[in-house]
Order: C-alpha cells, then sequence, then structure tokens
C-alpha cells in the first residue's frame, strides 16, 4: 500500500489509480438542487479490493455523494467545466447501501426483513433461494437464532446489524454505508466496526469494495484504506488521504490504536478537516 | 424476554379487568335506574325500568335488528372499499386527489339528514337507502386515513426501495400497503360507529323496518320501552362492531398502536 497522501487534481480523476481496477466512477460531478449547489467537481475512483471513507464537516454533501454513486440522484448535466459522468466498468457492480437508520418495516420478522432485499426489483432472487440467503446473511451478522423475532423486539444495535444482514444477502459487489452506525453508542459501534471489518477482511458473500460516511476519524482510520476529505457546500474534494496501516486490521482493532501511525493518521486528517480553503 | 412466564397470572388478571370493571359498574347503573323509578314513581312513558326494557325486548326486535344489522354492513364493507380505492387513486395520480378532493369535502359538510330524505326518493323505502346512507357517512372518513396511511412512508424507506429497483406495484404491496395498514383499521373503526348511524338516519326518514323505524313509531305511541329496547340493540351493535374490529387491529396491526384521528 502506498503510505503517501494522493492530492487529487482535475487532471487526474480519482487519484492514485496504480491499483485494482475501478468498479466506479465518478467524473467531475457536479449536483445542484433547489438552486443550492451542492458538490463541485467531484473526481473520485473507487478501485476493486479498497475500504473508502468519505468525511468532511456536517451538511457539505457526503451522504449526497453516496445517492451519486447509487444512481438515486444524477449529476448535473451542464456548467461550466461540462457534464458530470458516474461511471461503471462493462457490467455494473451490484450495489447495496446500509442507512444511518436501520429501516426495517415493523410488520415484518427478521427474516422477511433481510429477505426484503432478495424480493425487490428487477434482480429479485428466485423465491425458493431466498430463505437460505437471508439465514446465510443473519448467520453472518450472529443473529440467525432472531430470525422469527420482529425488529421491535431487537436493540438499536440489532436492528442495525439486521440492516447490515438484508444488505450483504443481496450480495453487492460494492456497499455503501451512510454513517451506518452513527446512532448507537460508542461500545456497541465498536463492536459492530470490528464485526464489518471482519466481513470485510473475509470478503463476505462476493464484497469487493466499501465506501463509508462516517463523522468519526477513528472509524475513518481504522477501517479504510483511503479516507477522501471533502470541504464545506458546495463540497469538493479537499484531499485522499491513504491509511498506511498494515493489514489484516481485524487482529489489532483496539491495539493499533496506540501506535504512532494511527495517530499521525488521525492528526493529519484533523488537520485537513480545518484548513479552510 | 425470560420475564414472560412469571408476570403472567398478572396479565391475567389485567385482562379480565377490562371486562370486570365495565361490567361491575354498568350492573351498578341498571340497579340504581331500576330503583330510583320505583322510589320515585316515575311514569313508564317517561322512563321505564330496565326491567321492563328487558319484557319489551321480543323476537320483533330480533327481526329490527337484523335489519339495521345488514344495512349497517353493508354500508361499511362499500365505504371501505370505495374509500379505500379512491385514496390509492389520490395517493397514484395527483389530478384525481386535486379534482376530487373537493367534492369529498362538500360530501362530508353537507348533513346526512339532509341528504337522506334524497337517497330515498332515489332508491326508496327498503334498505338500499340505508345502504346508502350509512355509505356515505363512513366514506370520508375512510378516505382521508386511508390516504394519511398511504403517504406515511418515511423518505428512508422509499429510498431504500429504490435501491434496489423496486416496480410501483412493488412499492405499493410491499410498503405503502402495510404501511397503511394502521391508519386504514383506525378508519374502519371510527366508521363502524358512524355506519350505525347512517342506517339508523337513513331509517327515520322512511323505512318499514330496522331499529330507526321502531324507534320513531314507539315514540309515535309513547312506547318508551320498545323505544329504549331499540336503542339499546342499536347501541349493542356499535359495540359489538366496535370489540371486533379493536380485537382483529390488536391481533393483526401488532407492530404500531398510535393510528390516526
Amino acid at each position: 500500500m502506498q503510505s503517501t497522501a494522493t492530492l487529487v487534481s482535475a487532471e487526474s480523476p480519482g487519484g492514485n489509480a496504480l491499483a485494482g481496477n475501478p468498479l466506479l466512477t465518478l467524473q467531475n460531478c457536479s449536483l445542484t438542487l433547489n438552486d443550492t449547489h451542492i458538490l463541485r467537481n467531484i473526481d473520485l475512483n473507487i478501485r476493486q479490493g479498497e475500504f473508502v471513507s468519505i468525511i468532511g464537516p456536517s451538511g457539505c454533501g457526503k451522504s449526497t455523494t453516496l445517492r451519486l454513486m447509487l444512481e438515486l440522484l444524477k449529476p448535473d448535466a451542464g456548467g461550466r467545466s461540462g457534464a458530470g459522468q458516474v461511471t461503471f466498468p462493462k457490467v455494473k457492480p451490484r450495489r447495496g447501501m446500509a442507512f444511518q437508520k436501520p429501516v426495517l418495516m415493523p410488520w415484518l420478522t427478521i427474516r422477511g426483513n433481510v429477505e426484503l432485499s432478495l424480493s425487490l426489483g428487477p434482480q429479485k432472487t428466485p423465491q425458493s433461494l431466498r430463505r437460505g440467503k437471508a439465514e446465510a446473511a443473519l448467520e453472518l451478522v450472529g443473529l440467525l437464532s432472531y430470525a422469527n423475532y420482529y425488529p421491535k423486539q431487537l436493540s438499536g444495535g440489532m436492528q442495525q446489524r439486521v440492516a447490515l444482514a438484508r444488505t450483504l444477502a443481496a450480495e453487492p459487489e460494492l456497499l455503501l454505508m451512510d454513517e451506518p452506525f452513527g446512532a448507537l453508542d460508542e461500545m456497541t459501534r465498536n463492536t459492530l466496526n470490528l464485526e464489518l471489518l471482519k466481513l470485510w477482511e473475509n470478503r463476505a458473500n462476493g464484497l469487493k469494495s466499501i465506501v463509508m460516511v462516517t463523522h468519526s476519524l477513528h472509524e475513518a482510520v481504522s477501517l479504510s484504506d483511503r479516507v477522501v476529505v471533502l470541504s464545506s457546500r458546495p463540497a469538493g474534494i479537499r484531499s485522499i488521504i491513504d491509511v498506511p496501516l498494515p493489514k489484516p486490521r481485524s487482529a489489532g482493532f483496539v491495539s493499533v490504536e496506540e501506535t504512532p501511525l494511527y495517530q499521525q493518521t488521525i492528526a493529519r486528517l484533523r488537520r485537513e478537516l480545518q484548513s479552510d480553503d | 424476554m425470560t420475564e414472560v412466564s412469571e408476570r403472567r397470572p398478572l396479565e391475567i388478571l389485567k385482562r379480565y379487568d377490562a371486562l370486570l370493571y365495565p361490567l361491575v359498574f354498568i350492573s351498578l347503573l341498571l340497579v340504581a335506574w331500576e330503583v330510583s323509578v320505583d322510589a320515585f314513581k316515575i311514569p313508564a312513558y317517561m322512563l321505564p325500568a330496565p326491567s321492563d326494557v328487558l319484557d319489551a325486548m321480543d323476537s320483533d326486535l330480533l327481526n329490527h335488528t337484523w335489519v339495521t344489522l345488514q344495512e349497517t354492513l353493508w354500508g361499511f364493507l362499500i365505504a371501505n372499499i370505495a374509500g379505500f380505492f379512491v385514496a390509492v387513486m389520490f395517493v397514484h395520480f395527483r389530478p384525481v386527489e386535486l379534482g376530487l378532493f373537493p367534492v369529498a369535502i362538500a360530501l362530508k359538510t353537507t348533513p346526512l339528514v339532509a341528504l337522506a330524505p334524497l337517497l330515498v326518493v332515489w332508491l326508496g323505502t327498503g334498505m338500499a337507502s340505508k345502504i346508502a346512507a350509512s355509505a356515505l357517512i363512513c366514506f370520508f372518513p375512510v378516505l382521508i386515513n386511508s390516504v394519511k396511511g398511504l403517504r406515511s412512508i418515511d423518505a428512508e424507506s422509499d429510498e431504500l426501495f429504490r435501491t434496489y429497483q423496486a416496480s410501483r406495484q412493488e412499492i405499493f404491496w410491499k410498503l405503502r400497503l402495510p404501511a397503511s395498514l394502521p391508519y386504514v383499521m383506525s378508519a374502519l373503526k371510527i366508521s363502524s360507529s358512524l355506519a350505525v348511524v347512517g342506517a339508523i338516519v337513513g331509517e327515520f326518514v322512511g323505512a318499514n323496518a330496522g331499529l330507526g323505524y321502531v324507534v320513531l313509531v314507539s315514540s309515535y305511541h309513547l312506547d318508551t320501552d320498545v323505544m329504549f329496547s331499540a336503542i339499546f340493540a342499536a347501541a349493542f351493535i356499535g359495540l359489538a362492531f366496535f370489540w371486533i374490529l379493536e380485537a382483529i387491529d390488536r391481533r393483526f396491526i401488532f407492530w404500531q398502536q398510535e393510528g390516526a384521528d
């Protein structure tokens, strides 16, 4: 892994393009919604096999960036610098989204909620396979024994794990996470981050890359390969910082925080966030 | 979850409470009534004793109750199916909502009593006019609550479904419809009591059977005991209907108790 930061300019989209084929590329993406200029000229490459975190001031457009990747929103077509584009390799990667809230259907059992991601849209899984896949995903997050419960009977952390299982069941190649554990207490959050890291390191269910929006510098550094720092609104990419920590990380999940390298990376990120354009 | 078994005896007691307390109070009320009528020598045409009212309940009353019950159920059924259907139209086709909503408001604000004679002119003195009156009075609350329920989905759920590229049908059947059920259930409960009102108002205007007809005719003859028996029968229909719906609500809409208005 590269240990140097890569500052991005408009000429080199997505920064360092040495490793991994791109799974998704944002090219010159600007976004204006209801006359509000939210994103300006975002160039970002998500490569196969990497975990990317996006941090930035609150309300700057981090979640909006994820929504571009999901194609729930389209980048501005025109502007001074031309049309923005979201491009993929020949075969679009399957994308899955984990929201800040678990967004479970209260009328469905836990199993039913996980099966939901398998029973919607043009790529739905045949009925006969859903149950098995859902249960396998629940097994991954350690909640198989709660399959017949209803969301209300589970704690916030468990609900969030169900949401993760729902996303994983659909076997996404690119997992997008919008502060998935942001609403949880710190201890639960740490546990879930470690679980996520293990799923990631095992490449559970054919996972290829993860993009995670977060507020927590610690979360960003301990999980990701690269951290994208956005500026305040209209958000552009201020810098992309490589995290030079050894992998796999799950074994030294806690102890790594005491290493100088970890502390330095956190400090760098903090400086990047505070520097004003 | 493991405490369930320990709590059980208490829960059972509580469940009986809901039945026991009303029964005790109603019995006390009836006894007080019976005693007062006797003690204060209230004439029977003013206020008959509960025992007299009980005597007045004969097979004739049962027949009239059956007529009103049918009118109520049909009116209720038609209003709910139509109300929900129009609500689905409203939610999916904005022009339909913009065009029809004022009409629905006009229907609601026009007193049913004013419309009932028209219904009798159109549909005759049989059951049809009462069913129509009953359906008319139920329609609006069903419509409003259903629209509210179908719109009650939050932005995240909508986004979740769009992430999986769910079709409009899938969003309707797997998201909108179940999300609307608690609201629809409250609508059913509200309209269950309104349905009885509608049927009886219809019977007042022109009928030859039904509880409203019994009330009207017995008032001409000052058969107050018969009148009371019909009032009680009407109240019982409304109450039983509401209870059944409440039980269904608790059994099937377990995920949410707060509903609509």
